[in-house]
């Protein structure tokens, strides 16, 4: 591990009180931004690091703020906070330990985009980590990074810290402007995007908190630098939040390329005491499952489409033997009938039909055109829903049917 | 203007067409559910999916717009397989309760699943138990069972009367439409959402349980309840004369014109239709003893005719005082025109219409007659009757429509009209009028008779008769023209004409306000 970009200050006490943030030399990247550099030299900079978007799409974030039409409109800067990945928990590490790191990132995204106003949409369930956010935004207030005439450039930006009420919909990205804008979390039909009519009508930039937390990094240390800590055209590090039956669950800064099994057996130290690996979840939920067998992958953007998962959130799901993948199963379609949203017919109605067949089996009335039944749905929802809720459920549901076929025809009732 | 192919199809259209619009124009159909002209579109129901050549995913009809030498395959394997998806998790969770439902030939659901799906249920768990009979508004029922979460209705009321009374509820499978805390649809075009439910989730109080979809037939007609002249279809019965039913006509529905009214009705022209059934005057009557007693129609209309001609030739028409109403067509009030003013030399012509109603901010106009403007332009003027008067060195009275009884009460009709020899009424409705007149002759509604009508922005709109004139009862174009000719004051002028059509050219040439727009 070469140098720690977003995980630095972790465990450092009180660090979300601005003079401990400032004390560690805090802000500079800010005024490097906004008194050395033009807008138009971050976003050149930012596209040279090849940033990809933590949030789980993997969106080149330089290449999306060049979106943003030069219109003249109020432009919004939506921060997702939502983090409703099951088996993501990297943003609020983020939040909670190294606030100051996130408002730095939204600054100068903020001026690199020409953006007064930006909202932390923060999922529901984080109370604390909001009230750790508002407390570090008015640190920011009153040090002069945010408000009016920011470090005496002129430049002003407001935070709002907005709280979800706890949908996971709210966490993809035009579900989250309705939400913002006080409806009801429905995703909106792409296009337009959101970059040119995004939040209350207006040109809008959407990143992940993990995303912006690097543009600090970015800006004090170049784009090849940047690169030098990832791949080359995968930048940077990521937050590799590891679960299930390992023996350190935990999260795990570490460069974009790293090996799948290296960050299992090394780093998170391998299986628990007498447990037996089983399958990998390498993204969050919505990535297809991984056998113990195709873990020898390199976790980048790139190398996990080729094994046909995704990298996701990063968020790495670790099952064991002893766990039955009907359970897994029933996790997925569980989860995913419980928060499609119900606008679109495929997932509203296929998660559901999924999730009663699912639930079926458990009880062990589960016939093998159960199995075949279930295939055929989520390929019926795959690629043709409204956003992309539809696909995240299809395609770990599917991973799990192929892969482990057999081991679901032995739970069938005969 | 670009140049698309679908289904190998060239068509031609503007650019920012979507792909709908354009397979619209090209007569090819795409299924649709959620997708109304009227709406920013949705996208939800995801029955338009069709494929585009270079898009890795089947892409929205309804909202993808064409681009110059786009591809595009709506009958494709994969959009029908994409088609059939959809329909099975639509009626997975349908209740397919179709042999009660209203919706049943009309819906759309049904006609889907003919065209794509006839694929065998393979769905072996319990569909979801919810209400069946919400009220949500005057006349209107939810059966969230049967809705399909189109939004449609959440549509309607968001973008059109902005009224906003619908939401979705909850999430998931559990999403249903509701009205807000307990509070109903309320407003005058909270109709229009059954017309718009694309299968039977919404239904009609006033239509519900009155007779299958598939025994109705519809007639293009012309609203006359305002001055807008919203475009109609009557739906009715045709087997009125065989079986008895107590009504002809069972609904009516809205019909498209982006000139007049758009896709919508309200709620006064969707549900007042009672008048076409309901105390309908059938056969002539005759109030005289005496030797005239026994009089039929034909004849009562020649003794009239030659009262009338008496008088013309004493010079005394001024003894005849007409009464009129904006309720005849165009065509009817230039015949009244032309022989009670032009030939016939009379001054004491009075319109009196049904009493002014409230106007909406939509399509309502406070007047409740539909040709207003068009007696306007023909030159009548709209002059306060007064009852005395009119018993003032009166002989004859010819009254047409029954809205004298709207203005004045029986007893001062009756007190005004004692002292005149002959009143004759024109009348469709039977009314406390009939009594305190000498002959009543029964006339067509609207919707029995063709002609045109100005609406109150001077569209000039011709219709044709739907439905049969009942009994004796005839148009009043008919009449006039027989009164016309048989006056021989200008038999050939009244001769040329066959239909209300030749009547409206003849106005064409009369009148300028009646040229036809070039």
């Amino acid at each position: 591990m070469k140098e720690k970009i977003l995980t630095k200050n972790f465990g450092l006490k009180n660090n979300y009180k601005i003079e401990v943030y400032l004390e560690q030399k805090g802000y500079q990247s800010v005024r490097k931004a906004l008194k050395e550099m033009t807008p138009e030299q971050i976003l050149e900079e930012v596209k040279k690091a090849n940033l990809r978007g933590r949030g789980g799409a993997g969106f080149p974030a330089g290449v999306k703020w060049g979106f943003v039409p030069k219109v003249d409109k109020p432009k919004y800067l939506c921060v997702n906070a939502d983090e409703g990945e099951p088996g993501t928990f990297k943003d609020r590490y983020i939040m909670i330990h190294d606030p100051h790191l996130l408002l730095e990132g939204i600054i100068i995204t903020s001026f690199c985009v020409g953006i007064h106003k930006a909202f932390i949409y923060i999922r529901g369930e984080y109370e604390i980590v909001a009230q750790r956010l508002e407390q570090a935004i008015s640190g920011a207030y009153e040090r002069g990074f945010l408000g009016k005439n920011i470090l005496e450039t002129g430049f002003d930006l407001d935070v709002i810290v907005h709280r979800g009420a706890g949908a996971y919909i709210c966490g993809e990205e035009t579900g989250l402007l309705e939400s913002l804008e006080g409806k009801r979390g429905h995703p909106r039909l792409k296009p337009p995007f959101p970059a040119s009519i995004g939040l209350f009508q207006c040109p809008t930039v959407i990143n992940n908190v993990e995303t912006l937390s690097n543009v600090p990094a970015i800006i004090l240390k170049g784009a090849g630098w940047f690169c030098r800590q990832g791949l080359p055209k995968d930048g940077g590090t990521r937050i590799f939040g590891v679960s299930g039956m390992v023996k350190k669950p935990g999260i795990y800064e570490l460069p974009i390329g790293i090996n799948l099994k290296d960050i299992i057996f090394k780093h998170a130290g391998g299986m628990k005491a007498g447990k037996k690996l089983k399958a990998v979840i390498p993204g969050g939920m919505s990535a297809p499952i991984l056998r113990a067998d195709e873990i020898d992958v390199k976790m980048d953007f790139d190398s996990l489409v080729e094994a046909k998962s995704m990298l996701g959130s990063a968020a790495i799901i670790v099952v064991d033997e002893e766990t039955p993948i009907l359970e897994v199963l029933k996790s997925l379609a569980k989860f995913y009938s419980h928060e499609s949203c119900g606008q679109c017919t495929p997932c509203r109605i296929g998660t559901s039909w999924i999730n009663k067949i699912v639930k079926r089996m458990i009880q062990g009335k589960g016939k093998k055109e159960d199995i075949t039944a279930i295939h055929r749905l989520a390929n019926n929802i795959l690629g043709n829903t409204l956003c992309p809720l539809g696909d995240a459920a299809a395609m770990p549901i599917n991973s799990i049917v192929e892969k482990f076929s057999e081991e679901l025809e032995s739970t069938l009732s005969n | 203007m670009v140049k698309i192919f679908i289904d190998d199809k060239p068509v031609e259209v503007k650019e920012g067409t979507t792909v709908f619009a354009a397979a619209e124009k090209a007569g090819i159909p795409i299924p649709h559910l959620c997708y109304h002209p009227a709406f920013i579109p949705e996208g939800s129901c995801r029955m338009c999916l069709v494929e585009i050549e270079g898009m890795p995913k089947l892409e929205l009809a309804c909202s993808t717009q064409v681009k110059e030498d786009m591809r595009i395959w709506t009958q494709s394997k994969r959009v029908i397989e994409a088609r059939k998806g959809v329909l099975e998790f639509l009626l997975a969770e349908h209740p397919l309760d179709c042999p009660i439902c209203d919706k049943a030939g009309e819906c759309k659901l049904q006609d889907y699943y003919e065209e794509y799906g006839l694929f065998d249920s393979q769905f072996k768990e319990f569909k979801e138990k919810r209400e069946k009979k919400v009220n949500i508004g005057e006349n209107l029922i939810l059966d969230c069972e049967r809705c399909i979460l189109c939004t449609r209705c959440v549509r309607f009321l968001r973008e059109i009367t902005k009224t906003q009374e619908l939401g979705i509820f909850n999430r998931g499978v559990y999403s249903e439409i509701s009205t807000y805390d307990g509070d109903l649809v309320n407003n005058n075009y909270s109709g229009n959402l059954v017309q718009l439910c694309p299968v039977g989730a919404i239904t009609d109080s006033d239509f519900r349980f009155q007779i299958r979809s598939w025994f109705l037939q519809k007639g293009d007609s012309i609203c006359p309840l305002c001055g807008r002249g919203c475009n109609i279809s009557i739906e009715y019965h045709p087997g009125f004369a065989r079986i008895q039913r107590k009504k002809r006509v069972y609904r009516i529905t809205s019909r498209k014109n982006p000139q007049v009214n758009d896709f919508w009705i309200c709620n006064l022209g969707r549900y007042e239709y009672s008048y076409f059934d309901e105390n309908r005057l059938t056969n002539f009557i005759s109030n005289i003893d005496g030797n005239n007693k026994g009089l039929d129609q034909e004849s009562a209309l020649q003794f009239m005719v030659q009262k009338i001609r008496k008088l013309y030739n004493t010079k005394k028409t001024s003894r005849i005082a007409l009464i009129l109403n904006s309720w005849l067509t165009n065509e009817e009030l230039f015949l009244v025109s032309r022989i009670f003013r032009s030939d016939l030399r009379m001054e004491r012509i009075f319109i009196i219409d049904p009493p002014q109603g409230e106007k909406d901010e939509m399509l309502l106009t406070a007047e409740r007659s539909p040709n207003r403007k068009g007696a306007q332009e023909i030159g009548f003027d709209f002059k306060a009757l007064n009852l005395e008067e009119l018993s003032k060195a009166t002989d004859m009275v010819i009254i047409f429509g029954e809205y004298l009884i709207n203005q004045f009460n029986a007893s001062e009709i009756k007190t005004a009209l004692e002292g005149v020899k002959t009143k004759i009424l024109y009348s469709s409705q039977d009314t406390e009028l009939i009594p305190l007149v000498d002959m009543v002759f029964p006339t067509a509604i609207i919707a029995e008779k063709g002609g045109s009508l100005t609406n109150c922005e001077g569209k000039i709109q011709s219709f044709g008769p739907v439905l049969d004139s009942i009994g004796e009862s005839r148009p009043e174009w008919q009449i006039l023209l027989d009164v016309g000719k048989k006056l021989r004051i200008n038999f050939h002028y009244y001769s040329q004409f066959k239909s209300p059509a030749a009547v409206l050219e003849k106005m064409e040439e009369e009148i300028p306000f009646f040229q036809k727009e070039k």
